[in-house]
């Protein structure tokens, strides 16, 4: 019985980065004290939870066996969008926000449709979508960035992204947006109805379609959500840094995947972890900080994030060859 | 008499030239096991591929329960009570038993709108259907497909089937590859399915097997259903093998 419970929490995906994530904050903290600082933590924290939120609403449509990339282009377009209309006049900013969401929302339509009517690969239609929506935000702007005011007092942005003191330590109301996604999207994926449709989506498309599963409306509301999690990242993250770039964003729809995949979830679709999914964010965001921090050149960070995906992906790849063996 | 669970009616299907089925005729009645035989290329999984929604007709009509049905798709098919079991195609090997047996029917916990799945429930029937195939033994309800032997694998399959009623079960060519235990599991499923009061069409080579689990024989040949009353306790296997190849064609008349 206790050796069953030992091989389960073996073979348990999430066991290999939680790990990772302690040797790497053991090594960073050893070779310079400050690095488990206040200040560092909450300086790190802030733009992790950001991608974070990206990085669950990926973990599902991953799972389903999809993926999307352009979640980076939504996350700078969507603050842009928002804040032209505010800035213009015509709406306030509190409805230029829920424009930008519904925006989004469409956006992902489009990608869901694209995928499970015309069967396109996702990996095409995304990259398609990624180019559309990156150009609408540099026409739209001419590739300024966008006048920002600070919004602090607003209830909006208080509520999205509106700092707060628990002694010392600095938190930004997103950590809760992250937490609160992190819970109600793991209880989703594990727990309900929807969950098992996703997993089953992913796993044998065609065995839950027979079962009566409709997997393209399940994966089409997954590519919506992927989008309207990158569109509140995107305005969280330009509220809180009062800045609205038309190319921000750029390249986060790989250093998401990553994280995702780092955490345990199939690149293929059928499985996927939540909790697995919070650790691949911590560690890749805490390598970036760490290695600067320590004094490695910030241009190396790549170099590492490379070597802990090869890494991480043998090791996912050999717990699944265990497991298909019956082990 | 009241009409059989099952009637097709001069069923043709081509694909291309190839006439691989022509104007066949089968019936399956209540809680009846029929074993399909013909050599290869006879159309027997053409004609279950049509019965179970997988492939369309080209011509021909199908009854269920004296309702003419038409199925666009496997899950019509299973809509109207007829399942069909493969190998493994029809099981998400990365999902746990429980999770595909209630896979499309999960069972919800109140208040509903949480969408949380009734594990509870589930392992509960689950832990029971096993045992009811046979293969509760050491293998948690929990346990992922992919961990499983192909005879488990079409354990579970079956009694997904009984479980959800299905009228008709069909299990194609169910004991090729399959070890000498495991054959005796998958007939004496069989045989169970229809204490139950299932209908079950059943594919194999091994006219063995088929000689110890059905009600009636039917062959096919060439696309064509020519004996679909031959019954094991009155005919001997040689006599079978002869309609099967054709060699009693002169017989027949
Ligand atoms: N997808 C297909 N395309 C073209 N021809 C096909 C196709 N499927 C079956 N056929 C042809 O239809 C005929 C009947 O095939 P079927 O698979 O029904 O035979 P079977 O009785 O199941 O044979 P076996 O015992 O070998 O499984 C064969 O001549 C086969 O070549
Ligand atoms: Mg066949």
């Amino acid at each position: 019985m206790k050796n069953r419970f030992l091989q389960g929490l073996l073979a348990k995906a999430e066991l290999g980065p939680l790990i990772l994530l302690i040797v790497e904050i053991a090594v960073f903290a050893s070779l310079n004290s400050d690095f488990i600082s206040i200040l560092n933590i909450s300086n790190t924290l802030a733009f992790t939870v950001e991608l974070g939120l990206i990085a669950l609403a990926m973990t599902l449509l991953m799972t389903s066996g999809e993926f999307d990339l352009s979640v980076g282009s939504v996350f700078g377009f969507s603050p842009v969008l928002m804040w032209t209309l505010a800035n213009s006049g015509a709406t306030s900013l509190v409805v230029a926000f829920f424009v930008a969401i519904l925006i989004a929302a469409l956006i992902g339509l489009i990608n869901g449709w694209f995928v499970t009517r015309l069967k396109i690969p996702s990996f095409l239609v995304t990259l398609g979508m990624l180019l559309v929506v990156r150009g609408l935000a540099l026409f739209m702007t001419n590739g300024f960035p966008q006048r920002t005011w600070s919004a602090s007092g607003a209830w909006l942005p208080r509520i999205l992204a509106g700092e707060f003191y628990i002694g010392d330590f600095r938190v930004y109301a997103s950590i809760f947006w992250f937490l609160g996604s992190a819970i109600v999207l793991g209880y989703v994926l594990t727990r309900t109805k929807i969950g098992n449709w996703i997993q089953a989506s992913g796993g044998n498309p065609n065995a839950a379609r027979a079962r009566g599963v409709n997997v393209n409306r399940t994966k089409a509301g997954l590519f919506v959500l992927c989008s309207v999690m990158s569109a509140l990242a995107g305005t969280i993250s330009s509220i809180r840094t009062s800045a609205a770039n038309p190319d921000s964003g750029t390249g986060y729809e790989l250093e998401v995947i990553a994280m995702v995949v780092i955490g345990g979830t199939a690149l293929t679709g059928g499985r996927g972890t939540i909790v697995g999914t919070v650790l691949g964010v911590l560690i890749l965001r805490i390598m970036r900080n760490g290695i600067v921090f320590v004094g490695v050149p910030g241009l190396a960070y790549n170099i590492f994030i490379g070597a802990i995906i090869l890494g991480m992906m043998a090791l996912h790849s050999g717990l699944e060859r265990r497991h298909n063996a019956g082990a | 008499m009241s009409e059989p669970l099952i009637r097709m009616e001069r069923v043709s299907k081509s694909y291309g030239q190839v006439k691989a089925l022509a104007e066949a005729n089968l019936t399956v009645g209540e809680s009846e096991i029929i074993g399909l035989l013909g050599d290869n290329g006879a159309g027997k999984s053409t004609l279950i591929k049509v019965l179970s929604g997988a492939v369309p007709l080209t011509s021909g009509e199908i009854f269920v329960r004296g309702r003419k049905v038409s199925f666009k798709s496997t899950s019509d098919a299973i809509a109207h009570g007829i399942e069909t079991i493969y190998q493994d195609s029809a099981l998400v090997t990365q999902l746990s038993i429980v999770r595909n047996l209630f896979l499309g029917r999960e069972p919800l916990r109140r208040p509903r709108f949480l969408n949380q799945m009734d594990h509870a429930k589930m392992e509960r029937v689950a832990r029971d259907l096993l045992k009811r195939v046979g293969i509760s033994k050491d293998i948690p309800p929990n346990t992922p497909i992919g961990s499983l032997s192909g005879g488990e694998r079409q354990s579970v399959a079956i009694a997904r089937a009984m479980y959800f009623e299905s009228d008709l079960i069909i299990l194609d060519e169910p004991t090729n590859n399959l070890g000498v235990a495991e054959t005796k599991g998958v007939l004496s499923f069989i045989r169970s399915a229809r204490d139950s009061g299932h209908s079950c069409i059943f594919i194999a080579h091994n006219i063995h097997h088929v000689f110890q689990v059905v009600d009636r024989i039917v062959v096919m040949r060439r696309g064509q259903v020519v004996a679909d009353d031959i019954d094991p306790r009155h005919t001997s296997v040689d006599a079978v093998e002869r309609v099967i190849t054709g060699m009693s064609e002169e017989e027949e008349g």
